[in-house]
């Protein structure tokens, strides 16, 4: 059993309705998600998610320099570019054999840092919020907004709100409080990000070897003054959130059912400690928990491995429904890594992209989303793991592995600490993230701005670190490095939303071989050779529904709700769609090299 | 590309990622860059050409720190 358990209930005879959102707004990129609603029983009775888009990116990288892959790759997303490039660069420091001075380090981690508070509160501020404001709330749940009214907000002191009526008044787009707050915010945040990676958001500064940042005393204090003007908003934001997601658990008992899946989490670490990372793969292990946010695979809320060789040996793309053809009878790429332990023919390192386009078949084949997998040897199991829209898992993955220990982050017991100063407002304030008891749609949105604290909080490190190196004169940012014959590597990170991996072979100094596997594939994938649901189906699959409407102006609020709390980010999972009737004109101007054949 | 139907590639596929004799920005050689020395130190002369000796740090226990 790999999938959720159903929930046994006395049933009515089914009413069975089709009802589908295809493409689904406010994300980015082209999903559908298929639901038969059981309207006498009121829960989704199935569900399937599919995608139209194809992203050839495995297929055109090969045979290029690979010096090239990080800014080819950044333009996977058009948000998160920048996570793309540094997990190339992770990947190519290894091929290289390389590491970069630690000051490079730091200007990356800041980088990072910036993009998930700028990501993370743009998505939840002013997407995830629109299905939580007055207005929608209005729409599908009019009760629910009368006793928001009634109902004090119990952290009031802080976010400045009466009731819970007031913030989803203030959540409304356009014209709500935090609403536009939060676009301030957002594009405060992109300017920290743009002091330490050149441009948002695909850098102009992330090389692998280091960075082409100027590490000046203004660059991090420059970061550090709008880093304070940002603080308050952030302890804010956590305050809102709680209150209003504990509202939905106490004003519409049952609520934890909606977009509850089985606890199956992965997440592949963030942030290099300069001090411990070398880039070589036999010792990944080490540095892989040495990162500031640690990597781990979650089974039933256990923690399976933190072990990053094991989480990348594990790791298999399967498919079962999408439009591809198998690529088992190809020649393998990688038999064995660099420790010697075989490597899987359906890893990353070993996949070729055949695409096969053909017709939607809900019972065949039916998106051009694969299935990545995460192998359990003890289970001998296929686990569809999901990235709880990142934050989730990233938090699980801390707290129970509990080796972060900064000076502003502490993970123990079950628990993340983050300690924020004091801000133009609000004095300094400690903020507590406990494992939670579900894995659903609003433990992952209430993820979401604890992790902008954390990222907040790692910064400061980050910058107070940084300025002491720049003080003692440690500003070489670059290690120079040669291109290899023949080399493999892998990099791990996390994109906003989730996990990142980058899969690199070496050929003759080109590309032989290169496979980015981003969050989206994880979460959107749909069933797999073995009939396991991919996460948004499983998560919407038997979920109940809430909304107050019947058959006729169903909005599928709740759906909608559960499928934003991934933070779907189709553009990644799947390349180019021009639409019918439009020609693209391709021009190659080699300057050099044209004389060749 | 499995059984899609593409056009005529116009990039071949053999063409070399680098040319040979090219300057490369990973290899960088450190003495045609001034200011930039060989333990990963910076002097002045990275970030201006004019007076740089005076825009030194004045011991040389001193980090040579950018001016911005």
């Amino acid at each position: 059993m790999t999938t959720t358990e159903s929930r046994p209930t006395g049933r009515k005879p089914a009413q069975l309705v089709d009802m589908s959102w295809d493409p689904i707004t406010r994300i980015i990129g082209n999903l559908g998600i298929y639901t038969k609603i059981d309207f006498a029983n009121r829960e989704v009775a199935e569900c399937h998610s599919t995608s139209s888009l194809f992203r050839g990116y495995s297929v055109f990288m090969k045979g290029k320099d690979p010096r090239d892959a990080g800014f080819i790759t950044s333009r996977i997303c058009g948000i998160c570019g920048d996570n793309h490039t540094t997990c190339s660069n992770y990947a190519q420091q290894m091929a290289y054999g390389i590491k970069p001075p630690p000051m490079a380090e730091y200007i990356t981690n800041l980088g990072e840092a910036a993009e998930y508070m700028f990501d993370h509160t743009i998505f939840q501020d002013n997407l995830v919020f629109v299905d939580f404001c007055e207005a929608m709330v209005k729409a599908t749940n009019p009760g629910l907004l009368a006793r928001a009214e009634r109902t004090d907000a119990p952290r009031g002191e802080i976010h400045g709100f009466r009731t819970i009526a007031d913030i989803m008044k203030a959540f409304n787009p356009f014209e709500g409080e935090v609403y536009k707050e939060a676009l301030r915010v957002s594009r405060v945040t992109r300017e920290m990000f743009c002091l330490m990676e050149g441009r948002h958001v695909h850098p102009s500064t992330l090389y692998p070897g280091g960075v082409g940042t100027m590490p000046q005393p203004s660059v991090f204090t420059d970061y550090l003054s709008r880093l304070m003007h940002v603080i308050d908003f952030i302890k804010k934001a956590v305050a809102m959130n709680d209150d209003v997601f504990d509202f939905f658990y106490e004003a519409l008992p049952g609520y934890e059912e909606v977009g509850r899946r089985r606890i199956l989490l992965g997440c592949w670490g963030a942030w290099q400690d300069p001090a411990v990372v070398d880039y070589r793969y036999a010792s990944m292990n080490e540095w892989g928990k040495a990162m500031h946010v640690t990597p781990g695979v979650i089974v039933d809320g256990q923690l399976v491995t933190n072990n990053l060789i094991d989480i990348n040996l594990n790791m298999r793309i399967m498919l079962g429904s999408s439009f591809y053809d198998d690529w088992v009878n190809e020649q393998p790429f990688v038999t064995h890594d660099p420790l010697g332990n075989p490597v899987d023919m359906r890893h990353p390192w070993n996949q070729t992209t055949v695409p096969v386009p053909q017709k939607r078949e809900f019972d065949g084949n039916y998106s051009w989303v694969m299935s990545p997998r995460w192998y359990h040897k003890e289970t001998d199991k296929h686990l569809a793991l999901d990235t709880g829209g990142g934050p989730l898992a990233r938090l699980w993955s801390t707290a129970l592995s509990g080796l972060v220990d900064t000076r502003y982050v502490k993970a123990a017991n079950g628990k993340v600490r983050i300690q924020l100063p004091k801000g133009e407002s609000l004095p300094e304030t400690t903020l507590e993230w406990s494992i939670p008891k579900w894995s659903n749609t609003l433990e992952r949105d209430r993820a979401r701005p604890y992790f902008v604290a954390y990222a907040a909080a790692m910064a400061l490190q980050f910058l107070e670190e940084s300025m002491e190196l720049l003080r003692a004169g440690e500003t070489k940012v670059f290690q120079d490095f040669e291109v290899p014959d023949e080399a493999i590597g892998c990099g791990f990170h996390e994109a906003v939303r989730g996990v990142l991996s980058h899969h690199l072979v070496i050929k003759d100094k080109k590309i032989a071989n290169y496979h980015p596997y981003p969050p989206t594939p994880w979460n959107a994938s749909p069933r797999d050779i073995y009939g396991t649901p991919g996460p948004y189906e499983d998560a919407v699959q038997g979920q109940p529904i809430f909304e107050e409407n019947g058959p006729d102006d169903f909005k599928g609020v709740d759906i909608m709700r559960t499928v934003r709390s991934f933070d779907p980010c189709l553009p990644c999972g799947v390349h180019m769609y021009m639409g019918k009737g439009k020609t693209l004109d391709v021009v190659h101007s080699p300057t050099y090299g044209a004389s060749h054949g | 590309m499995g059984r899609i139907r593409v056009g005529r590639p116009q990039v071949k596929p053999d063409t070399p990622t680098h040319v040979p004799g090219l300057h490369e920005g990973n290899r960088g050689p450190y003495q045609e860059q001034v200011g930039h020395h060989e333990d990963g130190t910076a002097d002045s002369r990275r970030s201006t050409g004019i007076r740089t000796r005076r825009h030194n740090a004045i011991l040389d226990v001193m980090p040579n720190i950018p001016p911005g």
